[in-house]
C-alpha cells in the first residue's frame, strides 16, 4: 500500500500512466465518485459563503451585492471586551475535556476487556453506552432536577448529611465539574465501542505468550492492550480534537444562566446571542470562521505531534 | 471513453443533486393547498390590472401557522367570494418562519403579503424597509374606512423612520396582573393585595403560615421563572414606577435600569429571595416548571399574565378540587400610584414587498382586500369561523365548539391572518368565559388600559441598539439577577451599568435621543 503511494507520489507529471492507472482502477474510481462528489457539493461548494465575512451581508442584496467591509467584523471581535474570557473558556473547557473525558473510554474499556463471560459483557457494554442516544435537552433536565436547590435530590442529601446546600446551577466553580461530568456519563460508553473492537483484533497468542513469562493481568494490559491500541487512540484523539470545538453549543447554551455566563460564555453561543439573534450574519461568519481556524490549528498541531512520534496521524 | 462516461455521470449527478435540492427547498417553502400553485406566485400587474374588475384579483400570502397541519380551504373559499380574490396561501410553521421569510428574501421570491412574526423580527427589517425594498401604506390608510380605525398610536410604534409601512394584528397592550390561590389568602385572612408591601405580607405568610394546612414547612409565596420581561421582575417593576424599557430623566431618554425605582425592584425580589418567600432557582426555572410550583401547591402565587388563570385553573384543580384562584392587577408602590407596562400593542404585522408588488394599483387592490378582511363579517369569520359549525351564540357572545381538533384543521390558523383586533373593529365578536377568574381577568386587561407605561423607544431607532443592543443588555440582565440573588452590591450593579455605557450604551443613548427629537 504504502509502497504504490510513493510510487504515484514520485511520479505527479506522468500522465500517460496516471491515465492508464485511472482506466485500469475505473471501477474503483466511480465508487469514490459520490463521496467525492458529495464533499464537493456540500461541503466545498458552501464554503464560498465565507466571504460574507468580509462583507456588510444584507439578505435582500446577496452575496453579489453586499458592500464590502474588509476585516472590519474581525477587528470587531478582536476588541470585544469578552473576547478573551470567550477564547479562555473554549479552549479550558477544551482542555479540560481532554484531559478529564478523553481517557474515561480507555480505561472503561480496558475493564470491559477483562471481564471474560461474554454476556455479562454485553450487558455492561449496552447498558454504559444507553445514554448517549438521550439528547442534551433530556440530560440537563435530568440533571437540573437533580441538582436544583428547590428539593434537588443531591441538595437534599447534603442537607440530610449536615453540609450547606450547594448551588450547582447557578455558580461559576460548580459549571466546568458539572459540565465534564454530564459528557463523561454521556459519551463515555459509547466511546468503548472502537477501542474494543481494536483490542479484540489483538492476536490472543501474544496474552498466551505473557502469561507462559508469568506476566500478571497488570502487565499484560501495560504491555501488550494499551501498545497495541495506540494508533486507535492517537487517530481518535485526532478526530476528537476537530469536535470539540464544533460541538459545544446545544450542551452548553442549555447550561448557561447569567450566574456562570464568566465561565461558561463559549464562542458559539457568543455567534448565537450576539449574531444570529439580532440577524447579523457577516459578524456570526467571522466569529464562525475565527472559531474554524484555532479548531484547525489544534488538530494541525497534534497530527504534527503524532507524527513525530512515530504514529500515522489522519493525514 | 471511461472518461467521457464519468463526465456523463458527473453531469446526470449533479443534475440529480441540483434537482433534488430545489425539490425540497419547495415542498419546505410552499405547503398550499390551491392547486394553482405555479401560475399564482405572482400575479403579473398587466393582468392583474386588466383582469380586476371582473375577475377576481390574484392574491399570495405568507403567513405562519400555529397548528401542526395546514387548514382545509373552507374558509378561504368563503373569504374569496366574499372579496372577489383568489387567494393562495404560503402556510409556514411557526417555529421556522423568520428563517423561511429570511431566505425567500435574500431569493427574492417573497409574496405580495407577508407576515411577519413579532416585534423582533420586525425590527430586524428595520434596514430593508429603509432601502425601500417595502412599499409604505402611510398615506394611503385614510381611503379606507376599516384599515383607517388601525390605532395611530400603534401604527406610529410599526414604523420605521416615521413612516408606516405596515398593518398589524391586534394584541392586548397588558396582560400582566397577579394570578394567586385565594383559598389560601381566605384561610389565612388575607384580601387581595393593593400594594406591594401587601404583597410580601400575603407571600411571607404563603410561606410561613402553612397554607395548605398540612402541619409541613413546604410551600413559598411566589413562583417565578428565568424571564426578566414576562415573568415577574418586570411587572413588579412597574409597581414601583419604572418605566417600561426607557423613560424620561432630566428631559432625556434614559434606560429603564438607570431608574432608582429598578434598584428598589430589585432589592425588593432579593429581600424575596433571601427570606425564601420565592423559589431560590428562579433564574434558572422554566415556565414549565414555574407553573407547576403553583399547580402542586408549592407556591400561593404568579405575577405574569392574567389569562393564564385559565389553563392553571383546569391543572391546579386536577390536583387538589378545593383550590380556587383569583387574579389581581392594582398593586400600587410606595408612592401610591399604580401603572402598569405595555406592549407596543402589535403582535404580528404584514409588508408588501417591492419585489412582488409592483406598482401602486396593484398594492391599493391588496389593501381593499386587507380594508375587507378587517369587516366585522370577515373578522368574525376567521377568528370565530362558521356560525353553528365552529361557534353557537348566546347573549351576543360566542361560545366556540368545544370539538378542538375542528377548529384546528378548519378555523385556527386564520386567525394568524387577522389584522386589527377587538378594539379597532367595532362588532368583533369576543367569547363567553365560563371560568369566572378568566372572565374577570379579560375585565382587568381592559381595566390596565387606563394605567399603561409605554415604551417610548418603540418606533425610534438606534443602530448600536440594532447590532450590538441585545448582547448588551445580557449584561444588565445578568448583572440584575447577580443583585437579586446576593452575588453583587449596588456597587457592582453601578459597575456593570458604566460598563454597558462604555461598550456602546452611551451611543444608543444618544442615538435613542436623537430619533426622539427628530420623530417629535
Amino acid at each position: 500500500m504504502r509502497d504504490t503511494a510513493v510510487r504515484m507520489v514520485t511520479k505527479p507529471n506522468n500522465n500517460s500512466e496516471l491515465k492508464r492507472r485511472l482506466i485500469k482502477n475505473r471501477a474503483l474510481y466511480l465508487m469514490i465518485l459520490p463521496g467525492f462528489l458529495f464533499f464537493i457539493i456540500f461541503k466545498y461548494i458552501p464554503m464560498g459563503g465565507l466571504v460574507i465575512a468580509l462583507q456588510d451581508y444584507q439578505p435582500y442584496l446577496g452575496i453579489r451585492n453586499s458592500p464590502w467591509v474588509g476585516f472590519e467584523h474581525f477587528d470587531r471581535l478582536f476588541s470585544e471586551p469578552m473576547f478573551l474570557t470567550i477564547l479562555r473558556n473554549t479552549l479550558l473547557l477544551f482542555f479540560m475535556n481532554m484531559l478529564f473525558y478523553f481517557p474515561v473510554p480507555i480505561l472503561l474499556a480496558l475493564m470491559l476487556n477483562e471481564v471474560s463471560r461474554g454476556r455479562f459483557k454485553r450487558f455492561i457494554q449496552t447498558l454504559v453506552y444507553i445514554p448517549h442516544f438521550m439528547s442534551w435537552v433530556i440530560i440537563v433536565s435530568i440533571s437540573f432536577v437533580m441538582l436544583s436547590m428547590d428539593r434537588g435530590i443531591i441538595n437534599e442529601l447534603l442537607v440530610m448529611m449536615g453540609f450547606e446546600k450547594i448551588n450547582f446551577l447557578m455558580s461559576n466553580e460548580w459549571f466546568r465539574p458539572m459540565y465534564i461530568l454530564q459528557i463523561i456519563w454521556r459519551e463515555a460508553g459509547w466511546g468503548t465501542i472502537i477501542y474494543l473492537a481494536a483490542m479484540a483484533a489483538i492476536d490472543p497468542g501474544l496474552y498466551e505468550a505473557a502469561r507462559m513469562d508469568g506476566a500478571s493481568r497488570f502487565r499484560q494490559i501495560w504491555h501488550i492492550t494499551l501498545p497495541c491500541i495506540r494508533s486507535v487512540i492517537v487517530v481518535l484523539l485526532i478526530l476528537k480534537i476537530g469536535d470539540v470545538l464544533e460541538l459545544g453549543f446545544e450542551h452548553i447554551y442549555l447550561l448557561l444562566n447569567s450566574m456562570n455566563r464568566e465561565v461558561a460564555e463559549i464562542f458559539d453561543t457568543y455567534v448565537y446571542t450576539a449574531g444570529l439573534r439580532q440577524g447579523q450574519f457577516s459578524y456570526s461568519t467571522a466569529v464562525g470562521f475565527f472559531k474554524s481556524v484555532v479548531g484547525l490549528i489544534l488538530v494541525m498541531s497534534v497530527n504534527k505531534l503524532a507524527k513525530k512520534v512515530g504514529e500515522e496521524g489522519i493525514y | 471513453m471511461a472518461k467521457k462516461k464519468a463526465s456523463t455521470l458527473l453531469a446526470i449527478m449533479t443534475a440529480v443533486a441540483v434537482l433534488t435540492g430545489c425539490g425540497s427547498n419547495e415542498s419546505g417553502a410552499t405547503n398550499s393547498p390551491s392547486p394553482s400553485n405555479a401560475s399564482s406566485s405572482s400575479a403579473k400587474p398587466s393582468e392583474t390590472q386588466a383582469a380586476v374588475k371582473t375577475e377576481p384579483f390574484k392574491l399570495t400570502i405568507m403567513a405562519n401557522l400555529h397548528t401542526p397541519e395546514v387548514p382545509s380551504d373552507k374558509i378561504e373559499k368563503l373569504l374569496e367570494a366574499a372579496t372577489n380574490t383568489e387567494l393562495e396561501f404560503q402556510w409556514v410553521p411557526d417555529g421556522t418562519y423568520d428563517e423561511k421569510m429570511n431566505a425567500s428574501f435574500a431569493t427574492g421570491t417573497l409574496p405580495q403579503a407577508v407576515y411577519v412574526k413579532n416585534q423582533a423580527s420586525l425590527i430586524m427589517l428595520r434596514d430593508a424597509i429603509r432601502n425601500e425594498q417595502f412599499w409604505e401604506i402611510g398615506p394611503l390608510l385614510s381611503s379606507y374606512p376599516n384599515l383607517n380605525k388601525l390605532n395611530p398610536e400603534v401604527l406610529k410604534n410599526t414604523s420605521v423612520d416615521g413612516k408606516i409601512y405596515s398593518l398589524y394584528q391586534e394584541r392586548p397592550l397588558s396582560r400582566q396582573g397577579i394570578v394567586y390561590r385565594k383559598d389560601w389568602a381566605e384561610k389565612l385572612g388575607l384580601k387581595e393585595p393593593t400594594t406591594v408591601d401587601e404583597l410580601y405580607t400575603m407571600l411571607k405568610a404563603f410561606t410561613e403560615k402553612d397554607p395548605d394546612g398540612n402541619g409541613k414547612n413546604d410551600t413559598i409565596g411566589l413562583t417565578d421563572r428565568s424571564d426578566l420581561v414576562y415573568g415577574a421582575f418586570k411587572t413588579i417593576s412597574s409597581w414601583y414606577g419604572t418605566p417600561n424599557g426607557w423613560g424620561m430623566q432630566d428631559g432625556k431618554l434614559a434606560p429603564e435600569f438607570m431608574f432608582p425605582a429598578y434598584i428598589e425592584t430589585m432589592k425588593y425580589v432579593k429581600k424575596l429571595h433571601q427570606e425564601g418567600l420565592i423559589n431560590k432557582d428562579f433564574p434558572v426555572t422554566s415556565k414549565n416548571d414555574q407553573q407547576n410550583l403553583l399547580i402542586t401547591g408549592k407556591a400561593g402565587a404568579y405575577i405574569g399574565s392574567m389569562p393564564d388563570v385559565k389553563s392553571l385553573h383546569t391543572k391546579v384543580t386536577e390536583v387538589n378540587p378545593n383550590a380556587l384562584l383569583d387574579v389581581h392587577n392594582k398593586i400600587t408602590g410606595p408612592d401610591g400610584n399604580f401603572g402598569i407596562w405595555s406592549i407596543p400593542g402589535y403582535g404580528s404585522v404584514v409588508l408588501f414587498p417591492k419585489s412582488a408588488v409592483k406598482n401602486e394599483e396593484e398594492l391599493k387592490n391588496i389593501l381593499s382586500f386587507y380594508d375587507k378582511l378587517m369587516s366585522p363579517e370577515l373578522s368574525n369569520l376567521i377568528y370565530w369561523g362558521v356560525e353553528g359549525e365552529h361557534y353557537t351564540m348566546q347573549d351576543g357572545k360566542v361560545l366556540p365548539t368545544e370539538d378542538t381538533n375542528l377548529t384546528d384543521r378548519e378555523t385556527k390558523p386564520y386567525m394568524s391572518i387577522q389584522i386589527g383586533g377587538i378594539s379597532s373593529i367595532p362588532g368583533f365578536y369576543t367569547a363567553i368565559d365560563v371560568l369566572p377568574a378568566k372572565a374577570k381577568a379579560e375585565e382587568l386587561i381592559i381595566q390596565n388600559n387606563d394605567f399603561l407605561i409605554h415604551d417610548p423607544s418603540a418606533p425610534l431607532d438606534s443602530a448600536t441598539y440594532t447590532q450590538d443592543g441585545a448582547r448588551l443588555l445580557e449584561m444588565i440582565k445578568d448583572a440584575t439577577y447577580k443583585f437579586m440573588l446576593g452575588n453583587i452590591d449596588e456597587a457592582g450593579f453601578q459597575a456593570a451599568v458604566d460598563a454597558w455605557l462604555k461598550q456602546g450604551g452611551t451611543k444608543i443613548i444618544e442615538e435613542f435621543n436623537a430619533s426622539y427629537t427628530a420623530a417629535k
